[in-house]
C-alpha cells in the first residue's frame, strides 16, 4: 500500500511536468494544425538553459525561469515568423517533415556544442523529504508547484484576455474566426511563442530532476505524443489529464509490471486511443 | 421494380438526428429530385447510400441486394456513383488523369481507360481541356469534371449533390440538359439541388426532406404546394 | 522510348565500372552505403512519396528484415542470397497487420501511429530474448567464403557486398519504375491527392495502401538483411531506432518524393555529405540532414531530382 501511494505521488509530480510539455504541443496543434516535432528540442534547450545559468552565473535554476521563459517565447515567435510561416501553407505533412528536420538540426547542433555527455544539476536543497513516509525530492516538488502556477496562469490568460479568447476561438473554428475579424496570423505567432515558452519552461523545471543530454528531446517528444493523443490533440485539459495519467502509469508500471515491458504500456495505450478514440480518452466523439 | 430501395434509414451524430426512419425508392430510368432546406440531411443520405457513413438502422438495396456495410469503393463497383457538393477532384492531376482513374474500375488496361475517360470528358463538354490541371479549372468545369468522373465508373445509379450550385442561369440550363441526356443514356439519377427551377423542370418525382425526415413525395408541381413543404421552407407562419 | 532508357543504361555502366577502376576500399564502402540507402529511401518513397502516407516507423520493417536474415544465417546457415529476400518477405508479412491497423488513420495521425508501432517493435526486440538475444544482439563472427555459380565469393573483400548492393538497388529502382507506370501507382497518386474521391470512383484505398506497404516493407526488409551481413551486427538500437526511420524519410524527401530516381540522388547527396564531414565532427552529418530537409521543403518541395527533371523537361519544351 505504501509503495502504491509512493508511486502515485511521484507519478503525479512528474505527470504535471509532462502535462506542461504536452500543453505546449497541443495548443500549437489546436491553432495551426501542425505537430511540431521539434518540441522536444525546445524542452532540451530549456534544460540546458537552466544548467548553464547555474554553471556560469550561479543562477538558481528555478529563478532562471524568469529569464528563459520570455527568451523562449521570443525564440518561438521568431521561429514562426522567419521559418514556419512560409511552410505551413504547403500542408500539414510538409510542416511535419520540416519540423522533423528542425528537430534533427537543433539536437545535433547541441551535440556539437555541448557534446553527448550526461550532465546533472546539483542543488543545495536537492534533498528528499518524507512527509507521511512518502519520499519526495524537493526540486521535483518545487517544479510541480511552479508547473501548476504556470498552467493556471495560462488557463487564466486563455479564458480572461482577448488574445487568449482569440486563440481558443481559432482553435475551435479557424474559418469562423477569420470571419469574426480575428488576426489569425498574429494569433498563430503568439501561440507558437507560447508553445515554445511552455516547452522551455518545462525544460528548466525538469532540469534538476533529469539527466541532461542533447538528444533527450527524442525521448520527450515521444512521451509528449502519448500525452496529447491520450487527451485529444488540441485539448488543453486533455493534455493535463494525459500528462498526469502517463506520469502515474509509468511510475506504477515501474513497480508492478516487469521492468522489461513497462515502457510499452504507454505506446500500446497510445495506439489504442489513436485507433479507437481519436478525439482522446476524455473528449466527446467527433 | 425499383432500382434503389431505402427503408427505415436512420443515423444520428452525437444525439442530433441527421436522418431518421427515412424510406423512399428510386425507379429505374427516372430522375428523382431530393430537396429540402439546409441541414435537412440530403447529403447525409448520399453518404449513407454510398458507404461513406454507416447507418445505425435501416436497409439500402440496389436491385434487391443490400449495399449496407460495403465500403464506398465496393458500392461504386456495384453501380452507384456520386458527385460531391464541394467538388473533390484530384487537384494536381490533369482532367484526363482524373477521369482515367475512375475509368480503371471497368477498364483495367490503361489505354481502354483513357479512351473511356476521353469519351466521358467530351460528353460533359471538357473535350478541349483534357490536359488542363484540375485545380486550374473553373468551378463550372470542376463540376463537369466531377460528373465525368462519376460517369466513367459506368454507374446504373448516379447521385448528384448540388451539381448546379454556384452556376449562372445559362450554365444551369446546360447542366440540366446534361442531366437529361445522362438519363436518356440509361442511367438513373438522384439529384440534390437548391436551384428549384432546375428541379422543377427535370425531375420526374421529388422527395422532400426536413430535419432528417421525409415530409412529402410526388410530382414536383404538386409537392411544392403541400402545406408541410411550404412550412419547412418558409417557416410555420405561412402554413 | 529508347532515349528514355539511355540514362539508366549509362548508370548501370558506371555502377559496373566503379569497382573495376577504383580499388580504394573506403570509396567502395561509401558506394555500398549509398546503394543501401537508395534501397531504403526507395522503400520509404513507395509509400510516402507515391501514396502520401508519411511513416515514421520504417525502422521496424528494416529491423524485422535484419533479424530474420541474421537469425536464419546463425541458426540455419542460410546464405545471404536466400536470407536477404526472406528477410524482405518477413518484413512484408509483418507489415500487413500493421497496415490494416494504422491505415485506419490519416495524415499526421498515421505518422504518429507508425512511430508508436516502431517503438513497440523495438521494445519487443529488446525483451524477447529467446529470439532476438535482447540488448546484446547478434554478431556474425565469421563469414566463410562460398562458391556461387562456380565463382569463389570472398566476404572479406568489399566487392561481393558491392555487387549485392547494386542488385538490391536495381531491384528497388525497377520496382519504383514499374509502380510509376502501373495501375496501382495511379491509385496511389489518387489516394495522395484525395482519399475520399479515390474511394468514390471505386478505388479500394485500404487494399492499395496495404499492398504498397507490403512492397515497401519487402524493400526495407531486404535493406535490413543486407545491413546485417555487411555490418555483421544486429541489435535493437542499431536497427530499430527512430533515427533510422527518419534517415529513410530524409533521403526520400531530399531526393524527390514520388520520383523514381529521387532516392538514389538523395542517397548520393546525403551520404556524400555525411562522409565528407564525418572526420571534422562526429555527429555532424545529422546537422546537415536536418538543414537540407528544411531547405528542400522550403525551396524545392519536389526534391532535387524532381527539380532537375522539371528543369530538363522545360528545356526540351516537352510535357
Amino acid at each position: 500500500m505504501e509503495t502504491f501511494a509512493q508511486s502515485l505521488v511521484s507519478g503525479v509530480l512528474t505527470g504535471a511536468l509532462y502535462a506542461m510539455i504536452g500543453i505546449g504541443l497541443t495548443v500549437v496543434f489546436g491553432v495551426m494544425r501542425i505537430i511540431n516535432l521539434a518540441h522536444g528540442e525546445m524542452v532540451m534547450l530549456g534544460m540546458f538553459g537552466a544548467f548553464w545559468g547555474q554553471k556560469l552565473w550561479k543562477l538558481d535554476p528555478f529563478v532562471s525561469l524568469l529569464v528563459w521563459t520570455p527568451l523562449m517565447f521570443v525564440a518561438g515567435v521568431l521561429l514562426y515568423r522567419l521559418l514556419l510561416r512560409k511552410i505551413i501553407p504547403g500542408g500539414e505533412l510538409n510542416t511535419l517533415l520540416y519540423t522533423a528536420g528542425l528537430s534533427l538540426l537543433v539536437a545535433n547542433l547541441a551535440l556539437l556544442v555541448w557534446t553527448g555527455d550526461y550532465r546533472t544539476i546539483s542543488l543545495s536543497y536537492g534533498v528528499t523529504v518524507r512527509p507521511f513516509g512518502i519520499a519526495i525530492a524537493v526540486p521535483l516538488a518545487i517544479a510541480f508547484v511552479l508547473a501548476i502556477l504556470i498552467t493556471v496562469t495560462l488557463g487564466l490568460f486563455l479564458s480572461r484576455t482577448n488574445l487568449g479568447r482569440a486563440i481558443r476561438a481559432t482553435s475551435q473554428n479557424p474559418e469562423a474566426s477569420v470571419l469574426m475579424g480575428i488576426d489569425v496570423e498574429r494569433v498563430a505567432m503568439v501561440t507558437f511563442g507560447l508553445g515554445t515558452a511552455l516547452a522551455g519552461a518545462a525544460g528548466v523545471l525538469l532540469a534538476p530532476s533529469l539527466y541532461l543530454y542533447p538528444t533527450v528531446g527524442e525521448l520527450l517528444i515521444v512521451k509528449c505524443f502519448v500525452i496529447v493523443v491520450l487527451g485529444g490533440l488540441g485539448s488543453v485539459p486533455g493534455a493535463i489529464a494525459g500528462g498526469i495519467l502517463l506520469g502515474v502509469v509509468e511510475s506504477l508500471g515501474a513497480v508492478y509490471v516487469s521492468g522489461a515491458y513497462k515502457d510499452g504500456i504507454g505506446f500500446v495505450l497510445f495506439l489504442a486511443v489513436l485507433l479507437y478514440r481519436p478525439s482522446g480518452l476524455f473528449g466527446a466523439g467527433r | 421494380m425499383a432500382l434503389l430501395e431505402v427503408h427505415g434509414l436512420t443515423r444520428h451524430f452525437g444525439g442530433v438526428s441527421a436522418v431518421s426512419d427515412l424510406s423512399f425508392s428510386v425507379n429505374e430510368g427516372e430522375i428523382l429530385g431530393l430537396i429540402g432546406p439546409n441541414g435537412a440531411g440530403k447529403t447525409t443520405v448520399f453518404n449513407l447510400v454510398t458507404g461513406f457513413i454507416r447507418p445505425l438502422a435501416g436497409a439500402i438495396r440496389l436491385d434487391g441486394q443490400s449495399v449496407v456495410g460495403l465500403r464506398p469503393h465496393a458500392v461504386a463497383r456495384r453501380g452507384i456513383a456520386r458527385t460531391f457538393q464541394i467538388v473533390k477532384p484530384f487537384p494536381g492531376l490533369s482532367a484526363l488523369e482524373n477521369v482515367t482513374l475512375a475509368a480503371f474500375l471497368r477498364h483495367p488496361a490503361r489505354r481502354d481507360a483513357e479512351a473511356a475517360a476521353t469519351a466521358q470528358l467530351t460528353r460533359v463538354g471538357l473535350g478541349g481541356r483534357l490536359n488542363e490541371i484540375a485545380s486550374r479549372l473553373t468551378l463550372m468545369d470542376q463540376k463537369r469534371l466531377e460528373m465525368a468522373k462519376a460517369l466513367a465508373t459506368r454507374p446504373r445509379l448516379l447521385l448528384l449533390d448540388e451539381p448546379m450550385g454556384g452556376l449562372n442561369a445559362t450554365e444551369v440550363d446546360d447542366a440540366s440538359d446534361l442531366v437529361r441526356q445522362i438519363r436518356a443514356s440509361g442511367v438513373t439519377v438522384v439529384l440534390v439541388e437548391h436551384v428549384m427551377k432546375a428541379i422543377m423542370r427535370i425531375s420526374d418525382r421529388v422527395v422532400v426532406m426536413n430535419q432528417g425526415e421525409k415530409i412529402a413525395e410526388g410530382h414536383p408541381k404538386r409537392v411544392v404546394e403541400e402545406p408541410a413543404v411550404l412550412a419547412a421552407y418558409f417557416g410555420k407562419r405561412v402554413a | 522510348m529508347k532515349r528514355r532508357h539511355l540514362p539508366a543504361l549509362l548508370g548501370v555502366a558506371v555502377l559496373i565500372a566503379i569497382p573495376l577502376s577504383i580499388r580504394n576500399s573506403f570509396f567502395l564502402h561509401v558506394c555500398i552505403l549509398i546503394l543501401m540507402w537508395t534501397v531504403l529511401g526507395a522503400a520509404w518513397n513507395v509509400l510516402g512519396g507515391f501514396a502520401g502516407q508519411v511513416s515514421f516507423g520504417h525502422a521496424a520493417l528494416f529491423a524485422v528484415g535484419a533479424y530474420t536474415t541474421i537469425i536464419l544465417y546463425l541458426k540455419g546457415g542460410l546464405a545471404p542470397w536466400w536470407g536477404i529476400p526472406l528477410g524482405g518477405l518477413a518484413a512484408a508479412l509483418v507489415s500487413v497487420p500493421i497496415g490494416l491497423l494504422c491505415f485506419r488513420l490519416r495524415g499526421p495521425y498515421f505518422a504518429l501511429a507508425t512511430l508508436a508501432v516502431a517503438e513497440i517493435v523495438k521494445l519487443v526486440a529488446l525483451n524477447w530474448e529467446s529470439v532476438t538475444a535482447g540488448s546484446v544482439g547478434y554478431l556474425i563472427t565469421t563469414l566463410p567464403s562460398v562458391r556461387l555459380f562456380g565463382l569463389s565469393v570472398n566476404w572479406e573483400a568489399k566487392t561481393p557486398f558491392y555487387a549485392a548492393a547494386v542488385a538490391l538497388a536495381v531491384v528497388a529502382l525497377l520496382t519504383t519504375g514499374w509502380l510509376r507506370n502501373s495501375r496501382l501507382g495511379a491509385y496511389l497518386v489518387a489516394i495522395r491527392e484525395n482519399e475520399d474521391a479515390a474511394e468514390a470512383v471505386g478505388i479500394d484505398t485500404v487494399r492499395a495502401k496495404v499492398v504498397t506497404l507490403a512492397l515497401s516493407a519487402f524493400l526495407a526488409g531486404m535493406g535490413g538483411g543486407f545491413y546485417a551481413f555487411y555490418f555483421r551486427y544486429v541489435d535493437p538500437d542499431a536497427v530499430a531506432g527512430i533515427g533510422l526511420s527518419m534517415e529513410m524519410v530524409f533521403i526520400a524527401v531530399v531526393g524527390g518524393l514520388g520520383t523514381v530516381g529521387g532516392p538514389l540522388i538523395g542517397a548520393v547527396f546525403l551520404t556524400a555529405v555525411a562522409e565528407l564531414v564525418r572526420d571534422r565532427f562526429q555527429m555532424g552529418h545529422l546537422i546537415f540532414y536536418g538543414l537540407f530537409m528544411m531547405l528542400v521543403i522550403r525551396f524545392m518541395p519536389e526534391g532535387i531530382w524532381g527539380r532537375v527533371r522539371r528543369l530538363t523537361a522545360g528545356a526540351t519544351a516537352g510535357a
